[in-house]
């Protein structure tokens, strides 16, 4: 799922230029962008032999490729572009905050809904679907709502670094919780926290914000990891 | 009524046939083993029977659709592969499982204590051996008190003792909760013992009956193109 955050993010690129070229908004763009990629790659990780990795691979740099020769079409500097690739959250406009808000509060309501489904889904498919779940159905949403999600993302934290609030989080999760509640619990309070550190600190040092809370995610994660490996070795 | 009733089943990947014209009755409340050599179709003709892969032909489990008997079947794979290093506790994996009947924690403690796993509620998921692990799975498929009992190879990877309690446990939900239990085995010896009818196959049904009446010699030399004897042991329920 990592790869796929991955992918949808620069997959985007081709939405937002399309937004850019035509004049409309680019988030929206890129959302509407990143379902229609997100339902390619599940049909295709279903319908053919191809491996995740490289239907995912392939889409993601097609798309990004195809982001880049639309902006060229387009002359001047972009600044709205560089905002996307790299991240600006003083970029984000009124529409696009609420925007956020309505998805995110959308994305979240069914993960709370769906939350045992959904879990026993990516343990093992069989068993879900002998359970009696709509396996295809929970797949298909939980693969929009990662889409979307990581979209709303990217103004931030930007195409390039927007999959890191994906990883660094439940990694430095995983490496502290002793049960699953524990670790989707932490996974969000660390995201909150990493993600306002990360600004408080480029607003301070006024460095770029995106790297700022991805550096921040980082190195919360080297020290976690390095008190961890401790811990084990003493407990040992 | 059969516990699962299968009518000329045919399973093709592409163009290559792996089943072919099987038909054959399972009765609700027995133990059946489907045997065969590797490649032979058992666990392609156990997807078959719970739908998890397309045919063509009949299969009614209770005399029913598959899709409208789920609440009465449970399922465990060959291979539950998952990130041994992702914290999930026993207790939480179990009480992902869809219940009617509610996911009541005693309910969850009950059937812990069936499999001889009571003492592993709080354990990781990631830190059971292979034998625990098939343990927690059978108490998972058992929560929703399912009729039927589907099992691919539930002993694979487990040692020779802790395969033979895992098989008096499957005997014992047999006989004590009339749960049908059908299991794609290649373990002769656990099939001659604990089985009461068993399916030989080798992408065509070979046999089909009580073990001891159907397993022959010449059967065997059959199945496996090769010549076995079964010796037959007697089981020791306490080893």
């Amino acid at each position: 799922m990592a790869f796929f955050g991955d992918g949808i993010a620069h997959a985007s690129l081709a939405g937002i230029a399309i937004a850019i070229l035509a004049d409309l908004n680019p988030i929206l763009i890129a959302i509407v962008f990143s379902i229609i990629i997100a339902l390619i790659i599940y049909l295709l990780e279903k319908k053919t032999s191809l491996s995740s990795d490289t239907i995912i691979g392939i889409f993601f740099t097609a798309s990004m490729s195809l982001g880049v020769l639309l902006i060229s079409f387009k002359e001047g500097y972009q600044p709205e572009l560089i905002s996307f690739l790299f991240g600006n959250i003083l970029a984000i406009r009124v529409f696009e905050l609420y925007l956020i808000v309505i998805l995110a509060i959308s994305i979240l309501t069914f993960l709370i809904l769906f939350f045992r489904k959904i879990t026993l889904v990516v343990f093992d498919r069989e068993t879900a679907y002998i359970s009696g779940i709509n396996v295809t159905a929970i797949e298909i949403t939980l693969y929009l709502a990662l889409a979307v999600s990581i979209v709303l993302g990217v103004k931030i934290l930007g195409i390039v670094l927007v999959s890191a609030l994906l990883i660094i989080p439940a990694s430095i999760a995983k490496l502290v919780a002793s049960s699953f509640k524990g670790l989707v619990v932490a996974s969000v309070i660390l995201s909150e926290i990493i993600v306002i550190l990360g600004i408080f600190l480029s607003y301070y040092f006024n460095w770029p914000t995106g790297a700022t809370i991805v550096l921040t995610g980082t190195a919360w994660f080297i020290v976690t990891f390095i008190f961890s490996k401790i811990l084990k070795f003493k407990s040992s | 009524m059969n516990a699962v009733s299968v009518r000329n089943l045919n399973v093709r990947f592409d163009d290559q046939v792996i089943l072919e014209r099987l038909s054959f009755n399972i009765p609700q409340k027995s133990i059946t083993a489907i045997i065969g050599p590797n490649g032979s179709g058992k666990t392609t003709l156990l997807k078959a029977m719970l739908g998890l892969i397309p045919y063509q032909g009949e299969v009614l489990i209770l005399g029913k659709e598959i899709s409208q008997s789920f609440e009465k079947i449970a399922y465990v794979p060959q291979r539950f592969s998952f990130d041994k290093s992702f914290p999930i506790t026993v207790d939480e994996f179990l009480n992902l499982e869809i219940s009617k009947q509610g996911r009541k924690k005693s309910n969850i403690n009950t059937k812990l204590k069936e499999v001889g796993m009571e003492k592993s509620g709080q354990q990781l998921l990631g830190q059971l051996s292979g034998g625990q692990l098939q343990r927690v799975l059978i108490a998972k498929s058992l929560l929703n008190n399912p009729k039927i009992l589907f099992l691919d190879e539930p002993a694979a990877g487990i040692d020779l003792k802790g395969e033979r309690s895992f098989y008096e446990l499957i005997k014992h939900l047999n006989e004590e909760h009339g749960v049908t239990i059908i299991l794609v085995s290649h373990e002769m010896d656990i099939v001659y013992n604990y089985a009461t009818s068993v399916v030989c196959l080798n992408k065509q049904m070979l046999c089909f009956g009580k073990p001891k009446k159907v397993l022959t010699d010449q059967m065997l030399k059959q199945l496996y193109d090769e010549n076995i004897t079964l010796y037959q042991h007697k089981v020791d329920k306490h080893g």
